[in-house]
This record gives C-alpha cells, structure tokens and sequence, in this order.
C-alpha cells in the first residue's frame, strides 16, 4: 500500500515536471511550418527535393535572425500522397503543437485536402508545385496561397513558344488518363489561337507506364511533325526521349519536365536532349545576382545545385516569409491580408500575389536544352528567355474563383 | 500502308522482351510449381548489377554474362534456405515467402542504388542503326529479338534434348522414384529455381538500356509477365512464346489502329482466352 502511494507520489511529480518543462518550451516557442511531402514510397525522391529547398530557405531565415524575432522550424510531413493522410497527420500539429502555417508540391489531391482544412482551423496552406489549376479556381480558398505555375498558365508558357517558334506542325502525345486528355486540348486550343497556321498533325494516347514507345514514334514519324509537345513526365518522358531518339525521331520536344537533371541523367544520351525546349518558374540558368547567391550559397551548404523542385520550393517558402515580415504578427489573418498583393523580388523575377484568387502571377522562363552546362557533365537547360507573368495571365474572371 | 512492315518489326522485338521476361517464371512454374513472385525483382536486380558492371568495367557483354550468374546464385540461395523449408506448408506459404523476397530485394536496391531512374548508354556499335531493306532500324531492338530466339532455342534443347531435361521433367512428374534412382532431387529444384532467377536477370540486362533501371521497374513489368504465362498456359514455354507474340503484335497494331484500346488490349485478349480455355492455350487442363 504505501508502496504503491509512494509510487503514484513519483508519478504525480513526475507529471507537475513535464508541464513545467513545456510550458518554458511554449515561451520560446518557434515559428512552425509543416512541410507535406510523400516522403516514402515511389515518389520519395520528389518530396524530399522539394522539402530540401524548403529547409534551406528556413535556414536562410534563420540566420538572418528569424521571423519576427523569433526562429523558424521546418516539421517535414509524410504525405504519403495521400490526401486523408496528410490531413490527419496536419490535424495532430494543429491541435498538438499549434502549427499555422503548412506548404507542399506533390499531388494536387493532397493540396485540395490540406486547402479544405487549412479553411477549417483558420491555418495556412502554400503550395510551390501541386498544379491543379482548379485549386485557384472553383475550389479556391481564403487560406489556400499558391507560388509556382498552375496547369493553364504551364499550358500557355509553351504554347506561346511553339506559336512564335516557326515551326509548322505540331504533334501532342500523352498518357490516356484524363490529365492527358485536358492537358492536350488545352495545348492545342492556345496554339490555334495564337498562330492559326499551325497545323496540329496528330494527338497519340499512350498507357501510363508505357514500356515500349516505338508504335507511337513510327506514327510521330510518318505524322511529318516538327515539335512534340508532351505533359509527360517520369518515365513516360524518358523513354519518349530515348526511344524515339533511338528509332530516328527528328522532331523537337516541347515538355514542362526536361528542366531536371535526374532525367536527363537517366535518358543518358545527350543527343536526345539537346534543342528540346522547356519551361519553368524556376531554372537554375535564371541570370541576375538574386539567383546567383541562392546558388552559391546552397552549392556550399550541400555541395550540389538547387535545381528545379529545390529553387521553387525555396522561393515560395522565401515569398510566405516576406508576407509574415509584412503582417508583423504571427497571425493567420494578418499575413493572409498582408500577403494578398504582396510583391516580391527573387531569384525567379517578380513575383506578385494576385488576391482575387491567390494564385501568385509569375514569369515562366523558357530554354532549349544544351550540350554544355556549367552546373553538369551532361546537357541541360540553356539560358531561358523570360515570359512576363501579364502575357500569361489568365483573368480571376476566367479562372472561377469566387473566394468568400 | 506502307507502315505494316514497320509495325509488324515494332511487334516482334517487344515480343522478344515479353519473352525473355516471362520464361524464367514459366519455367520455375512448369517444373516446380511453384509462382515466383520474386520473378520481377530477379529481374530488376539483373539490371541494376549491369548498370553498376556497365560503369565499372563498360563491357556489355561482360554483364551479359556476370548477371545472369549472379542471379543464378542468389535464386538458388533463396531456393535452398528460404523456399525448400516452407515446401511442405504448401503454395501459399511458398507465395508469401517470394513475395517477401522480392520486398527484401526491392528495398535494398532504393537503399543501395537510391530512390531514382538511372540511365545506360551503351554507346558503340549496340546503338547504331542498321539499314533494312530501306528502313533504319536500331540494332539493339534486333538484337533483342535475337537474344529472345537463343533463349528459347537453349531451353528447348536443354530440357527436351538432353540427360539434364530428362531427370528434370521426371522429377517433376514424380519426384519420389526419381529420389529411389538415386539423382538428388532436391538439389535438382535448387538448380532449376537459380536457372529461372538467371533467366530474369537475363531479361534484366538486356531491358535495361531500352527501359530505364528505376526501382519501380519490378511491379510494372510483373503484371505483364504474368498476363503471358496466363494466355500462354501456366508452365508452358511455347505457350509463354506463342502469348509474347500475339500481345507483342497486338500492342503495336493497336496502338495504329485501335488507340483508343491500347491500355485494355492485352487484358481483352487475357480475358478472351480465358473464357475459351481457362487453362491457357497451352496449358494442360486439371
């Protein structure tokens, strides 16, 4: 008996020390955000990419003496890509730990999930890659803020470098999902409206996960097309390139995914990459000084380049921070506030954030595929020309977003 | 149409890959009975060993070779200390423990090879093109078809021409008076499960250039070896031959004619056979 009384004694102080404790944590507390991300699975490699960029960008911050005096933590989150995973997981660090802010690229799925209940408990949700142009569209939300390119604007980017390219005909192919299907028609409408000669030879569905592409470059080939453009990525892309490389395809490749030394690496044959053209928010080739030092500083911090997923993810969560140095506070209506119509100067170029649908309007860059890169042994991207945000824009009106 | 001759070649070659992916599992199936479900990642080790031969030494042929004897060990090991002791519980235990091999294998090549695609360029005279009767075609595509056509050609000889075939086909009927004739039967299954792992880390080396080495690579290419040995008749080489044809053909005619179709083709002509011979059109009825 009075064992056991001494022991519920130990347990009771115990208890008394571990409030204490986080209660002088709570005095110090940090600037949160959570950082969704499939960091396990088939698209790990994509997540932590991504993830890396937000965690340098923290660092950045951190070393500049924080967010509002105080430090910012980074608490990466297993997506799983699953967006019922992800909200539960953001819900335990919303009642749990008090986190307001979150940020993602990977799955539109899980971007619309985390918007939903960002909305819910007055957080904030940022995405630097989920595309979807719906979610600055019909689904758009108070909470929901978006700094990279979306589905429309991504289309329109390369759609105004086939217009402008010379080239006569043109050819889409894409996996036979509906994303394929949308992206194509989408394509091919700017194109015709932008250069009504041009002449669109053809449109090919191929299987997600299609291992031999030689029926559908036999038909690329007799089709007489001069550009291909392709949402593809992975390695659809991939064996696009080489195969169709491989089997004589002269045409050029027009795709949002050659911006990545990963596959480029894993086509391994640069001849099949170089004079393609891409086109990106984001490029390591982006000249001015802004670039040059997020570059550098980056190389020296982990000994390789902040391409692609890195640099947009580290400008976007740059741009949130701007947007909290403007509200003042760590308050989710004040920095929503503040950062509606916030103007931001980055590595990138000018980035603006349109409040009618938060969707950031950005410049896309554009660039054809090179032999020598200065970052890489292989080809890579080129220097990009700039497309000013305006010569993309797509109006809220057009967009569908009538935000609350 | 002028095409049809180009289409008819896109056909046979991917045959040729179907082929070279599907008879490693087939023969494991036919002589041991056993569904290798550690087929596919068999497969894809054979591609990353000739990747990391290929950066090492740069010599294709010499992974050609060295892979595939790899493989031939590692099959056997897995056959000898992992499968024969689970024999006795039946087919679902032997199921579930190639299928936890090839988690095992999958997620040591993520660790060791990492989490994304890796390319090889053979470069040298493997990647040119050769001109057919006025049509440029690339030689590895034909040399594929050719390796397919040597694969076959070895295993029908082996198993049906020679002393080998036979004590393996009798033990496989009875493995009992086989055992009395005094052959070592067990050992015989350790061969035969390594020589099927051999013949997927063949099929691996040679996929490699043409697909990417990506740690995904075992999943995709699985369903569709199964698809073959199905419409082939479980067990049955010249079924899994007969099969890779036809789905070989299929995908490339479909993709110029019916491209609507061509994610559902190859299950369309699954499902066909099925209904008309549920055992495969080579397999024997039980």
């Amino acid at each position: 008996m009075k064992k056991s009384m001494l022991c519920g004694l130990g347990i009771s102080v115990f208890m008394v020390a571990v409030v204490f404790v986080s209660a002088s944590a709570q005095a110090a507390e940090t600037i949160k955000i959570g950082v969704c991300e499939p960091l396990s699975g088939t698209f790990k490699d994509i997540g932590e990419r991504y993830l890396e960029g937000v965690e340098y960008a923290v660092k950045v911050i951190n070393e500049q003496g924080g967010l509002l005096g105080r430090k910012v933590e980074v608490i990466p989150i297993d997506s799983e890509l699953k967006p019922d995973v992800a909200s539960r997981k953001a819900t335990k660090l919303i009642l749990k730990d008090n986190v307001r802010y979150f940020c993602g690229g990977t799955g539109s799925s899980v971007g619309g999930a985390m918007s939903v209940l960002a909305e819910k408990n007055n957080a904030l949700m940022l995405s630097y890659g989920m595309a979807a142009a719906s979610l600055t569209g019909e689904k758009c939300s108070r909470n929901f803020f978006r700094a990279c390119l979306n589905t429309d604007t991504q289309s329109y980017a390369l759609a105004m470098w086939v217009a402008n390219s010379g080239y006569k005909k043109v050819l889409g192919i894409a996996q036979d999902y509906s994303f394929g299907h949308e992206a194509v028609e989408a394509f091919m409408k700017k194109v015709k409206e932008l250069n009504p000669s041009i002449e669109i030879v053809g449109k090919l569905f191929h299987k997600a996960g299609e291992k031999d592409f030689a029926p559908y470059v036999s038909q690329i080939i007799s089709s007489g097309a001069e550009v291909v453009w392709t949402p593809n990525w992975g390695n659809d892309l991939t064996l696009l390139i080489k195969q169709g490389k491989n089997l004589g395809m002269k045409a050029k490749i027009a795709s949002y995914f050659l911006n990545d030394e990963y596959l480029i690496e894993s086509v391994a044959d640069d001849s099949a990459i170089i004079g393609n053209v891409t086109a990106e928010a984001y490029m390591l080739t982006i000249p001015g000084e802004e670039n040059r030092k997020f570059i550098e500083g980056f190389y020296k911090d982990k000994g390789y380049y902040p391409s692609w997923l890195r640099g947009k993810a580290y400008t976007a969560t740059m741009f949130w921070a701007e947007a909290l140095k403007k509200a003042g506070k760590d308050d989710t209506n004040a920095v929503i506030k503040a950062w509606e119509g916030l103007t931001y100067e980055g590595p990138a170029g000018t980035w603006y954030m349109r409040p009618c649908d938060h969707q950031a309007q950005i410049p896309v860059w554009v660039a054809i595929m090179v032999k020598d890169s200065e970052f890489y042994k292989h080809a890579f991207v080129g220097k990009p020309t700039m497309i000013p945000a305006k010569d993309i824009e797509i109006t809220c009106e057009e967009t569908g977003c009538k935000m609350k | 149409m002028s095409d049809i001759p180009v289409f008819f070649l896109h056909g046979l070659v991917y045959a040729g890959l179907l082929f070279l992916i599907s008879s490693g599992l087939t023969l494991v199936f036919g002589m041991m009975n056993v569904l290798n479900l550690a087929h596919a990642a068999f497969y894809m080790l054979g591609a990353y060993f000739s990747y990391s031969l290929l950066n090492a030494t740069g010599n294709f042929w010499l992974s050609l070779i060295v892979c595939p004897l790899l493989l031939f060990f590692i099959g056997a090991a897995v056959e000898r200390f992992l499968l024969r002791r689970v024999h006795v519980y039946g087919h679902v235990q032997e199921l579930l423990i190639t299928f936890g091999v090839a988690y095992i294998i999958t997620e040591s090549v993520k660790w060791i090879w990492g989490n994304y695609p890796l390319g090889v360029n053979l470069g040298g005279f493997l990647s040119g093109s050769v001109n057919l009767f006025g049509l440029f075609y690339p030689i590895y595509r034909l040399f594929m078809f050719f390796c397919a056509i040597l694969i076959s050609l070895i295993m029908a000889t082996v198993l049906y021409k020679t002393r080998i075939g036979i004590i393996v086909r009798a033990s496989v009927d009875d493995s009992e008076m086989v055992n009395t004739l005094g052959i070592n039967v067990p050992l015989v299954f350790t061969g035969v499960f390594g020589f099927g792992a051999a013949l997927s880390g063949f099929a691996g080396v040679i996929a490699g250039p043409l697909l990417t080495t990506y740690p995904g690579m075992a999943a995709e290419i699985l369903v569709d070896a199964f698809v073959v040995i199905v419409i082939g008749g479980m067990g049955s080489l010249v079924g899994a031959l007969v099969a890779s044809l036809m789905i070989g053909e299929l995908q490339s005619f479909g993709a110029l004619l019916f491209p609507k179709l061509s994610l559902a083709l190859m299950y369309m002509l699954m499902a066909a056979v099925l209904i008309i011979k549920p055992s495969g059109l080579f397999g024997e009825e039980q």
